[in-house]
């Protein structure tokens, strides 16, 4: 994971881009990002040269789209995420697999968010790097499985053969802590 | 029928959804936009596939990549005529995801008759269920009616009533198929809504946690 400093320096770059289009700004960006977000479609199922297109796609879209990046709500790699998830869903399109499993899925109640939340947005993308330096390995592959590559629980259990009701505890245990971190420091 | 106007707050499976983009892709734009106007930020499920992206082993581009993307960024800015009008610039203020879907939807069809003072725009959106923004010009009255599966409804702009509740931007309503309602504006009210239909797909776990949290 990038530290900090890394962090505000792609930021900056983001930022030259988005105000005069400079273009040696995008080349770091590029080459640091490009390969990662082909690495992304890869893990998702497209094949080289798919991944490759698509990982060239969302690059442009991150040229174009700079203007609205802001840095205190993400940090680039959040947003480059955000852009390359949101290409992922056009160009996969879920046909086969149903949405949000009904078994899992619960809205709950008001009352948690703060009303700042937005400001310290930029800052709860740095606590959550720190919590999961914190969390055990098996917890951090879990949470990786199911927010970034995007399995359901029940495609986690069968992933790495255990039983469903201990997939969702171990995740809500690791979500939890990740967020109480979030409301301490 | 369900009001709902508190903010949801949703649990591991359903962040995870979201945040991965797993969800269905019509109810993960109906939140994001429902989120969006609630002014919540769900930033901790993003982070952690941002700092994902960031621990994943390069996979080396070819070698002209880069200068292929700066002739698709020279290509692109020549052809753009700038960003075209909204039809209907009062939904020029919703959240920025959805106003660039609806551009994009107006780009590809146009606003369809849906019966007297009704219209409406198809987003397109990939995936099994349908999501819409509905026009309502004031003072129309739709006929009461049932929907075929199950209806979310997300008021954007204006205000509405359908026979049940009243709703202003950021109220939402939840339908199962066996409600009948029946939207109409007053006078000299227009309203725009953001609808999903599930189109027989799985929201039940949504709805039912909804319904269970809220009565009715």
């Amino acid at each position: 994971m990038l530290g900090e400093a890394e962090r505000r320096r792609f930021a900056d770059l983001l930022a030259m881009v988005a105000e005069r289009q400079d273009r040696d700004a995008y080349a770091q960006l590029f080459s640091y990002y490009a390969p990662r977000v082909k690495s992304y479609l890869m893990r998702l199922g497209a094949d080289s040269a798919l991944a490759e297109e698509i990982a060239q796609d969302v690059m442009v879209t991150v040229w174009r789209k700079a203007a609205l990046f802001d840095r205190t709500q993400a940090s680039v790699s959040t947003w480059i995420f955000r852009v390359a998830r949101n290409r992922r869903i056009d160009v996969f399109r879920r046909a086969k697999r149903p949405d949000l499993d009904p078994e899992e899925t619960m809205l709950l109640p008001a009352g948690v968010e703060a009303p700042d939340a937005r400001l310290e947005a930029m800052e709860a993308d740095a606590r959550v790097r720190a919590a999961m330096v914190d969390l055990p390995e098996e917890q951090v592959s879990l949470l990786r499985l199911a927010f970034y590559e995007g399995l359901s629980h029940s495609e986690i259990a069968g992933k790495l053969d255990l039983p469903l009701g201990t997939v969702k505890s171990r995740i809500r245990l690791a979500f939890a802590k990740m967020k109480a971190r979030l409301e301490d420091d | 029928m369900i009001k709902v106007t508190t903010a949801p707050f949703m649990d591991e499976a359903t962040r995870a959804a979201l945040a991965s983009g797993r969800a269905e892709p019509a109810l993960g734009l109906f939140l994001d936009v429902l989120m969006a106007m609630r002014g919540i930020s769900e930033i901790e499920g993003e982070a952690i596939a941002g700092a994902a992206l960031e621990a994943e082993a390069p996979t080396a581009m070819k070698p002209d990549a880069l200068a292929m993307a700066f002739a698709a960024i020279d290509r692109g800015d020549q052809r753009k005529p700038g960003p075209k009008a909204m039809t209907y610039p009062e939904l020029e203020a919703v959240p920025v995801a959805l106003r660039d879907v609806i551009c994009s939807a107006e780009s590809k069809r146009s606003w369809s008759y849906g019966g007297p003072g009704l219209k409406r725009l198809d987003l397109g959106v990939p995936g099994g269920a349908k999501i819409e923004v509905i026009r309502l010009a004031a003072g129309t009255s739709v006929p009461w009616h049932t929907h075929k599966g199950q209806e979310l409804t997300l008021c954007l702009h204006g205000e509405f009533s359908d026979g049940h509740a009243t709703y202003g931007p950021g109220d939402f309503s939840a339908f199962d198929g066996a409600t009948r309602h029946q939207p109409r504006t007053d006078k000299d009210t227009v309203a725009y809504a953001l609808a999903v239909t599930d189109a027989g797909l799985r929201f039940e776990g949504v709805l039912g946690a909804l319904q269970k949290m809220f009565g009715q």
